[in-house]
């Protein structure tokens, strides 16, 4: 065994070369290998390091830069000089205050929303397997292939498959819709995770033909069964079964999700669609990977069954592959571009908090090179000046550390409070401890490095040359230098934050002034699930009449309805259509599909859609009578171009089959149906009681805020069935947010952000000319003695902020073109280098800078000539 | 002969296991037996500036020797105690003893 790189370094770089050096690493050398071999090699590396560092701390022969007296009077120096100047360190305070709260706020959010750390033990060890169609589209696995996979594979502890279902849960109370998955009774193992009362699942369930068992939710068991402590043995109904409770998961268990109950297999297991190995049905394996096997050797391993498998069952295998990812990959795979987004907007700002303490200390030191000449002529030693520095430093840094975390939490709460209405998991967002400890990191060792730089330089340039120069001049042309390079770099900077926030900003307005082709204000939805029933279909179109009827009649309701699928959500059923009247083509591929979406008489008049011909559906369409259908603006373009559309007929699937003839009745306005940025599909209405289904989504268009008829909607429903599942209630103003959800929390993000950054440049910008403005003041009171108008000297304050300013915004604008390329994704209606954003955001970043420069501009032109010479 | 240094409880414990380990007094061996007899654990910071200590006092001394294999050939040092550190534990030794005169009685009785 070697010893740890780190504390190794750390040793021989403290200690003096020698033999007390070389037998000190031979001792601790030999002790790691005794205890690497009696107690682990972990052991034996935390021993190293804890030896190590108590030998840098404790060793007073050995270590010289650190010593307890030294310290004390270096902090109470610190405290005094940090008082003095309440200014500057209110400052530092402050900058690093926002630097730190604000990245480790937002940080948090996105953590919490986007990001969803796996809660399970060593989650890189967990693989999310399923499989590929030749085109590349990834599918569901084959249960049969799943069997083989885990019998022939060796690269796994567990090899585990589940399918997500949802369950009509009935007899607690009103039925409702519940999210489940169906496991193997090895899923637990692979996720490591046990339940906290109760059973697990054995092999015995996952038998065919074994009683149906269950493992619910920790929030299951209190929401629902009010935490009932014998709750283990207890009897749940699920789509009309009883299913026996086994076992409860841990508080705060989640896959992927939040589900509230998981079936064991048995209850599939020898079932005939899923033994048919060509079926795809909703399955997906978690692997957890063996000790010593990567990611990469399990998926050749698959690949290779894979092989077999194809040779084994060419008829269904042969044009399938398997995929493997790592299950946190898969996880943040939708949400990894705005994650970039947002992460680089994080890093930016604490960068800029971080280059703008550096200024100020900067600054400080360069006012202190004095001081520290005086010191290390009168015999201070250069270690103890620098130590004292970042003694210094480190109290500033420690302030706004406190601060800072003190920001954090506010701004946490105010954020979540003006987030948008439908932002998902805002409840789950805490302050991230990791994003803390990482930005007061980065802010307070920013700090120190720069804190020593006025100890740095004095011993670099001759100390008594900065004594002479020091008295007369003020501060070296290299702190001016460094400091000017920094403040444009910081401003550079801001620009980058500023013109994403400006494409964000274009982005949502361009979003916002999409129409969705249904008015989604003052429109309440939820979701129905009526129970299956003999009789079906003239049971079901009673069931919604009656629950129609008597939301109908309620206080604050306008008009209701009910669809197969809700607006921007997504349709439920696309299906090939064809018109009657046209030519079948040769090939399958050329048919035209649609969405098909049955809906009640009163759909198109509760989301308020323009009917453009023809008519709507009316009470008196029902089953018996003519078959009718209304289409979108799209399918007749599309199908009828320049013909009229009204009286022709059309049939859902394919042309050769048997199926019912519709008459086209209505042509309606587009309707947004899979969000707002994607293209409109065609469109095919049907009214409900000639395509009855057994799920679909209320719409209710109300005169008071609907939010406030969920109770009594809710009370009507359960007035009709105890049975028919509620789910879903959601306004259609939260629909449409949602939909657009990630580029409005990129637009808050990046808007705070910018605004932050503008506001410490502007501060930085400020600082550095009042600074030079102070330190010429001799000049310039020569100037004006000798004559020079006030807007000379205007002009000259001025002419230093604007070059800088310029440089940065040149340098920004650089740095924006490469970068805003990252924010494509999230753009809509908005080109990455949008000609408006690039000109309206330098301007802006110009404009808060002369108002940065113009006051100590103004302080120049108050200078007295006579007072300043008389400080010669 | 003048008063031998006062001693610390611990510089007394390692000097005793020094004495006591005689020809393998090296570093990692005077560490594990302290904490085998004496029960505790030994930092080496504490334990390296313990032998500074004694070298300054002149109670412990310790001459260079070549590396083992299992420490990579790094030299070691093997430590013995000075005619002065034999005098001081002796004379601790004295301390407690006189302290401990006529008090066996009560400390073996269950104190009250």
């Amino acid at each position: 065994m070697i010893p740890p790189r780190v504390p190794d370094w750390l040793l021989r770089r403290w200690f003096p070369l020698g033999t007390d050096r070389d037998t000190i690493r031979g001792d601790l050398l030999e002790e790691l290998r005794r205890r690497d071999r009696l107690h682990g090699a972990r052991a034996a590396r935390a021993w190293y390091w804890r030896e190590v560092l108590s030998l840098l701390f404790r060793g007073h022969r050995y270590t010289k830069m650190i010593t307890l007296d030294n310290l004390l009077q270096d902090l109470k120096y610190a405290w005094r000089s940090s008082v003095r100047m309440p200014a500057f360190t209110g400052l530092v305070v402050v900058t690093l205050a926002l630097g730190i709260g604000a990245s480790t706020a937002i940080f948090s959010i996105v953590n919490g929303i986007l990001l969803r750390p796996l809660p399970f033990p060593e989650p890189d060890r967990l693989l999310w397997i399923s499989e590929a169609t030749a085109r590349g589209d990834v599918i569901s696995a084959s249960w049969m292939d799943y069997l083989d996979w885990r019998a022939r594979a060796r690269s796994f502890e567990t090899l585990a498959a589940s399918r997500g279902k949802t369950f009509n849960l009935t007899g607690l109370g009103q039925a409702r819709r519940i999210n489940g998955r169906i496991v193997t009774a090895n899923f637990f193992a692979a996720l490591r995770t046990q339940p906290v009362l109760g059973r697990g699942f054995g092999p015995a369930d996952d038998v065919a033909g074994a009683p149906e068992t269950a493992l619910i939710s920790h929030g299951f068991w209190q929401r629902l069964l009010g935490g009932d402590p014998n709750v283990v043995g207890r009897s749940i109904t699920l789509d009309g079964k009883p299913v026996t409770v086994v076992g409860v998961l841990p508080q705060g268990f989640r896959y992927l999700r939040e589900y509230d109950v998981f079936t064991s297999m048995g209850s599939l297991a020898g079932e005939d669609w899923i033994t048919d190995r060509g079926n795809h049905q909703g399955f997906v394996a978690i692997g957890r990977l063996s000790q010593r096997v990567d990611k990469d050797s399990a998926a050749r391993e698959l690949a290779g069954i894979g092989e077999s498998l194809t040779r084994e069952h060419p008829a269904t295998n042969a044009d399938i592959s398997i995929v493997v990812e790592r299950l946190s990959d898969r996880l943040v795979k939708t949400v990894r571009q705005t994650l970039i987004v947002l992460f680089g907007a994080v890093g930016i700002l604490l960068l800029i908090a971080c280059v703008n303490v550096a200024g100020l200390l900067v600054a400080r030191g360069s006012a202190r090179q004095h001081e520290m000449a005086l010191r290390s002529a009168l015999g201070g030693k250069r270690s103890r000046l620098i130590a004292q520095l970042l003694v210094e430093s480190s109290v500033v840094s420690f302030a706004g550390g406190v601060l800072g975390v003190a920001l954090a939490f506010g701004l946490l709460r105010l954020l979540i409070a003006v987030a948008p209405e439908g932002t998902p998991r805002l409840d789950e967002v805490s302050i991230d401890g990791l994003a803390l400890l990482f930005a007061t990191a980065a802010a307070v060792g920013c700090g120190l490095l720069f804190g020593a730089f006025p100890a740095v330089h004095v011993s670099r340039a001759n100390a008594q040359q900065a004594l002479v120069r020091a008295r007369t001049t003020g501060s070296s042309a290299a702190s001016h230098r460094i400091r000017r390079v920094l403040l444009v770099a910081e401003l550079a900077m801001a620009l980058v934050l500023l013109t994403g926030a400006g494409l964000m900003i274009r982005t949502l307005s361009s979003l916002t002034g999409i129409d969705p082709g249904f008015r989604p204000d003052h429109v309440l939805t939820m979701h129905l699930t009526i129970p299956e029933v003999k009789g079906e279909d003239a049971h079901r179109v009673a069931v919604v009449d009656d629950v129609l009827g008597r939301i109908n009649a309620l206080p604050g309701v306008v008009t209701s309805a009910v669809g197969f699928s809700l607006p921007i959500d997504g349709s439920n059923w696309n299906s090939v259509f064809w018109p009657q009247d046209k030519a079948v083509p040769a090939s399958h591929e050329n048919l035209p599909s649609a969405a098909m979406i049955p809906v009640s008489p009163a759909y198109f008049e509760t989301l308020g859609i323009r009917l453009v011909k023809g008519r709507a559906f009316t009470p008196a369409d029902r089953g018996t009578t003519n078959l009718v259908a209304v289409i979108n603006e799209s399918l007749a373009a599309r199908i009828w171009p320049g013909e009229d559309p009204i009286g022709k007929h059309l049939k859902q699937g394919w042309p050769e089959r048997p199926g019912k003839w519709r008459e086209v009745v209505g042509v309606v306005a587009d309707l947004k149906f899979e969000g707002l940025t994607e293209r409109t599909p065609l469109q095919l209405y049907m009214p409900i009681a000639q395509e009855t289904a057994g799920d679909f989504h209320l719409l209710i268009r109300s005169s008071v805020p609907p939010q406030s008829l969920v109770s009594i909607v809710d009370a009507a429903v359960a007035a009709v069935s105890k049975d028919i599942a509620i789910a879903d209630r959601r306004t259609m103003d939260a629909v449409v947010n949602q939909s657009i959800s990630r580029q409005r929390m990129a637009r808050l993000v990046l808007t705070v952000f910018a605004g932050i950054a503008v506001l410490l440049a502007s501060i930085g910008l400020f600082g550095l000319i009042s600074h030079a403005v102070t330190e010429r003041r001799h000049e310039i009171g020569v100037r004006l003695a000798l004559g020079a108008e006030r807007g000379d000297v205007v002009r000259l304050v001025l002419a230093g902020g604007m070059v800088m300013t310029l440089t940065g915004i040149g340098l920004g604008l650089a740095g924006a073109a490469l970068i805003s390329k990252s924010l494509e994704e999230l753009l809509f209606g908005v080109k990455p280098l949008d000609a408006v954003t690039f000109v309206a955001m330098p301007a802006l970043l110009l404009v808060v800078s002369l108002v940065a420069c113009a006051l100590p501009a103004w302080r120049a032109t108050r200078i007295a000539p006579a007072t300043a010479l008389r400080a010669e | 002969m003048p008063a031998p240094p006062y001693l610390g409880e611990f510089e007394l414990q390692v000097l005793l296991v020094v004495i006591r380990l005689r020809d393998s007094a090296f570093g990692p061996d005077i560490a594990r037996e302290l904490e085998v007899r004496a029960g505790r654990r030994v930092s080496r910071g504490a334990l390296y500036t313990t032998f500074d200590r004694l070298d300054d006092k002149g109670l412990l001394r310790w001459r260079t020797v070549p590396g083992t294999e299992a420490r990579d050939g790094l030299p070691r040092r093997l430590y013995s105690a000075t005619a002065a550190g034999l005098a001081a534990v002796r004379a601790a030794r004295e301390v407690v003893r006189n302290l401990w005169n006529g008090l066996d009685r009560v400390l073996e009785e269950p104190l009250k």
